[in-house]
């Protein structure tokens, strides 16, 4: 049986991973949330994940750093820059660097799902769309992030 | 796949963006999109040609009808856009769909001595002569893409790309083009395709409104949309429904907002009065 895709989610807002985390398990995704760049780079030194969701403007260190030693780390993983701080340069800046997406802040969680589905395929998961319960206890689908 | 938008003189481009379109398998759009557009709207052809070449003028066209068609060719020509793959040329695009990350936007300069051959077509014309017409035709352009967007399209720093067809052939200039477009920073991703459909929305919206409200700037961001426009005091509630209610009418917008800006020209003639 294929193994759950690992996706790692960092944004030092804690709701983000918070709201983010069971929409992601509706469609078999495992995630490990965090909100420190540094500790989330450990982690990713320790473990191979197959999608990193990071945010762009954080304290310690930009989505852009992250992306670089993810893919330093790993190349096959995909890399998912969500900001609110979009630009058309950062933009450009992150897909030069090699980010397979980039979503601009608010979003809804049925839309990073819907890139989280695309980047898990890329790879050659095999990923069924569920339909989503918008009356879950989470009501992750309809609130925007 | 990226979108390119080229931007030169009329007499110009032509070739350049269909030979660009065939080698990237794309679409090449045009000002042939134009007719579509007049039988739709129901206007002349020759004024939505006008509109893209002349700033409105007591003599020629007028301000509102120069707004109204400038927002038709708009609408018309983000449709296109949004199918993907197409090299865009002759309509404006470049003004108007600006920080959209996919969208490849290009610049071609003439060479002013093969440009001479092209106008003069076997009469005598000289080099300084054509370079002052090219200089008198920038000057105007410029002043035509502020009137009409309030920007410069005689700033390079609008562009990704400028090309000059003095010291670039073509060819080159062709081979330059599809180069450019494989490079990862021009591909779409899901914020520049909103960003794209924002722009597209909002000027389906802008379309719905101009009769009306030919001042509105409408922005959409997702379902929302956000509608500016003058009015006197007295006017705000009634405008602010009926733009409401306009704007409601599209199945894609959830919410609008309206700025309701002092016409303080409007107030000062009413007070002289």
């Amino acid at each position: 049986m294929e193994r759950p895709i690992r996706l790692l989610l960092l944004d030092d807002e804690p709701i983000v991973g918070k709201r983010l985390a069971p929409a992601l398990a509706k469609i078999g995704v495992e995630t490990e949330s965090f909100t420190d760049p540094e500790e989330a780079l450990q982690q990713v030194a320790r473990k191979d994940f197959d999608i990193v969701v990071t945010d762009f403007r954080m304290d310690k260190m930009d989505g852009l750093e992250v992306l670089k030693r993810v893919l330093q780390k790993n190349p096959r993983t995909k890399v998912i820059i969500i900001t609110g701080y979009a630009t058309l340069e950062i933009a450009r800046q992150a897909l030069t660097i090699g980010a397979f997406d980039f979503i601009a802040k608010p979003f809804n969680p049925n839309d990073l799902r819907t890139i989280v589905i695309k980047a898990a395929r890329a790879l050659g998961y095999q990923v069924n769309e569920k339909p989503v319960d918008s009356s879950s206890a989470h009501g992750d689908s309809e609130t925007e992030l | 796949m990226p979108v390119v938008t080229l931007s030169s003189d009329p007499l110009l481009g032509r070739e350049i963006a269909v030979k660009a379109a065939t080698a990237l398998g794309y679409d090449c759009v045009d000002r042939e999109i134009l007719k579509a557009v007049a039988d739709r709207y129901d206007v002349p052809e020759t004024d939505l040609h006008k509109a893209l070449d002349e700033s409105p003028s007591p003599f020629g066209i007028s301000s509102n009808h120069h707004a109204r068609y400038l927002a038709y060719i708009e609408e018309a020509t983000l449709a296109v856009l949004l199918k993907d793959n197409v090299v865009c040329r002759g309509l404006a695009a470049h003004l108007y769909v600006r920080g959209v990350s996919h969208v490849l936007k290009i610049r071609i300069l003439p060479d002013p001595q093969k440009l001479a051959g092209e106008i003069s077509s076997g009469k005598t014309s000289s080099f300084e002569k054509v370079s002052t017409l090219l200089k008198r035709r920038e000057r105007f352009r410029r002043r035509w893409s502020l009137d009409a967007y309030r920007v410069d399209e005689t700033d390079p720093s609008v562009y990704d790309m400028v090309i000059s067809l003095t010291r670039i052939d073509p060819d080159e200039a062709v081979k330059t083009i599809v180069e450019t477009t494989g490079y990862r920073k021009f591909k779409p991703m899901t914020y520049s395709l909103k960003c794209l459909k924002d722009k597209a929305l909002a000027s389906r919206v802008r379309v719905a409104l101009i009769d009306q409200f030919p001042d509105a700037r409408v922005e959409a961001d997702g379902s929302s949309v956000v509608v500016q426009t003058k009015a006197l005091e007295r006017e705000k509630q009634k405008r602010t429904e009926v733009i409401k209610k306009l704007a409601g009418e599209f199945p894609e917008v959830a919410a609008v907002e309206v700025q309701i800006l002092p016409d303080i020209f409007r107030k000062a003639a009413e007070s002289f009065r």
